[in-house]
């Protein structure tokens, strides 16, 4: 478990020593402000039935960031090494594969859950400013942190076994981005014609539409399918991981 | 320390090293040559852990490099060919991330990262980012990085490259001073190195064991002609004279002014000529300004093996 800890504690440096958090985390805000302004001409418009945190995480603007965090996030983590060649040092000292994949994991979650500090102090702002007379129900704000938690290890888990696939940062990037719009898009398909096909489609949008998570979350409903769904498949994500890491073990 | 038994490694079907078998002794310094391309690197990957053979088996202080890999790398400082880093590290933060890494902590970590840097001079760049650093010096890093957990066994893959000669010198005197305490592999393409320096060598070609010996005995036992040089002034068709010795094939002659010739004799395998080269002068009636043997060094044993088409010369 030391070993993780000083693991981790080296992945951490390295996001903050180059310029990409800094990149991602400006890049969040902005269009984290978008959000929120987006949010605020909904409300301006008069009654509506969502409440301002339902409309900022709907904004067209969310997702339309949403998918470049990832790829970022993770495209280094291993494909630098690779290319650096310092995975042979890395790995010829006393470390197990576990410890070197879970504390890059970890490093770029934490730094997801850091990337969302700005948008919850933006909704503090907002409450501070109007004095509470904007509603925000603090159901709707756990719900849509606890939705955009479980999304992140999913799609977080997509971009690191992207990146042990390669020594090409961009390649690692264009897969992991690929494969999370491919997802989001699936989910978004189904979720758009299934319901007209067949009721059997509906049990599935539940698991896999993100839209649709979003939409129950940030009302304030917490739904298990969907937090047992992207941990689990973020679990398989991290174990394929680790397979490729440990495939130069291989007999040929 | 290690035992190495019909070691093979296949890389996509290519084979990298095939049926090796040697054993190294604790304490020793063991050079590990080889044209380019032979598998030395294959092999002390394979050493030190990082990952597995196609066959065959090797032990490390004990442990199979397979099975207990961890172990392994517990007991064997490594240090790459390339001598990768963290390009955005400084020196000192590097080598207390590694130092960690290898299990020290609080201040015995603080205390061993400042002995290494010592021992591989790289004190004055403590400070810097080893991207900004000279080839030299991230091989001295690299060094320092192998030496951290005071390992019985080091691995070390081509650590001179890119030094400068005063600096192949102090790895040299710093190596030496390990010898009792931790034993040595180390490849190496510096001849001069390995004669000074090990106690034995190991070379292979082509992935196949060629030879497993002392310096010395390498040297002796090979096929190729020493030479015999001298330097004379006289009449007289002195080549052909010289030729006629017994065990000398063939004599060459050079202009080396004032008169003086500077001849260089290719003599048989094993034979001594210069008492016969003198006594010819002395008859002759010749000056003679010097007369030395060369022995062949290792880097005639190095060029006669790598370019032996069929190994099993020795
Ligand atoms: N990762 C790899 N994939 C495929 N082939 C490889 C790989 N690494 C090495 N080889 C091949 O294995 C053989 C042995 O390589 P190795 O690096 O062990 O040689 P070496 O003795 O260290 O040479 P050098 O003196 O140039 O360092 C070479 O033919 C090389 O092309
Ligand atoms: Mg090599």
């Amino acid at each position: 478990m030391r070993i993780f800890w000083v693991l981790l504690k080296k992945e951490l440096r390295a996001f903050f020593v180059s310029p990409m958090a800094y990149i991602v985390l400006a890049l969040v805000m902005v269009l984290n402000g978008f959000c929120l302004r987006a949010a605020l001409s909904v409300l301006e418009r008069g009654p509506s039935e969502g409440s301002i945190v339902t409309w900022t995480f709907h904004a067209m603007w969310f997702w339309l960031s949403y998918f470049f965090i990832f790829p970022l996030l993770t495209m280094r983590l291993f494909a630098e090494e690779k290319k650096m060649g310092t995975l042979e040092t890395l790995f010829t000292a006393p470390v197990r594969t576990w410890q070197v994949v879970w504390s890059k994991y970890a490093a770029s979650v934490l730094l997801y859950c850091l990337l969302w500090t700005p948008s919850a102090l933006n909704f503090a702002l907002v409450d501070w400013i109007t004095a509470g007379q904007v509603e925000m129900p603090a159901g709707a704000l756990k719900g849509s942190y606890l939705i955009l938690f479980v999304m992140g290890l999913f799609n977080l888990a997509i971009g690191c076994f992207a990146s042990s696939l390669t020594s090409n940062q961009i390649i690692a990037a264009v897969v992991s981005f690929t494969m999370s719009l491919l997802h989001f898009l699936g989910g978004l398909f189904i979720s758009v014609i299934g319901r007209q096909v067949s009721e059997s489609f509906v049990d599935i949008i539940h698991y896999i539409a993100s839209t649709e998570h979003i939409r129950i979350f940030t009302n304030g409903l917490i739904d298990t399918r969907p937090l047992v769904y992207y941990t689990s498949f973020a679990l398989l994500f991290l174990a394929l991981t680790h397979q490729v890491v440990e495939s130069r073990r291989w007999k040929p | 320390m290690i035992q190495v038994q019909h070691l093979t490694k296949q890389y996509a079907g290519r084979m990298a090293v095939d049926d090796v078998t040697f054993e190294v002794e604790p304490g020793q310094i063991v050079g590990f040559l080889g044209p380019n391309g032979a598998g030395k690197s294959t092999t002390m990957r394979i050493l030190s852990g990082y990952m597995p053979p196609t066959s065959g088996r090797a032990r490390v202080n004990g442990h199979d490099v397979f099975h207990e890999s961890l172990a392994v790398r517990r007991s064997v400082g490594y240090m790459p060919e390339t001598a990768p880093l963290y390009t955005e590290m400084r020196v000192k933060e590097y080598l207390r991330f590694r130092a960690e890494l290898k299990g020290l902590a609080g201040q015995a970590m603080r205390r061993r990262v400042g002995e290494v840097m010592d021992l591989c001079s790289v004190t004055d760049a403590r400070r810097r980012l080893i991207g900004n650093l000279s080839k030299g010096y991230r091989q001295r890093v690299a060094l320092a990085d192998a030496l951290l957990h005071e390992p019985p066994l080091l691995i070390l893959d081509e650590p001179s490259n890119g030094l400068d000669p005063v600096q192949i010198r102090q790895v040299r005197e710093l190596l030496r001073g390990l010898r009792p305490k931790h034993t040595i592999l180390l490849s190496t393409h510096i001849l001069p190195e390995v004669e000074s320096l090990c106690d034995r060598v190991v070379m292979i070609h082509h992935g196949r064991l060629l030879a497993d010996d002392t310096p010395e005995n390498l040297a002796r036992r090979l096929r190729t002609l020493t030479e015999v040089h001298a330097e004379l002034r006289g009449s007289g068709e002195m080549t052909a004279a010289l030729e006629a010795l017994p065990g000398v094939r063939k004599a060459s002659a050079e202009e080396a002014g004032d008169g003086w010739q500077r001849l260089v004799l290719r003599v048989e395998p094993r034979q001594d000529v210069r008492e016969a080269v003198m006594a010819l002068a002395s008859e002759r009636g010749w000056q003679v300004r010097e007369l030395h043997r060369r022995l062949p060094g290792l880097e005639e044993v190095f060029v006669e093996l790598a370019s032996a088409e069929s190994p099993g010369v020795f």
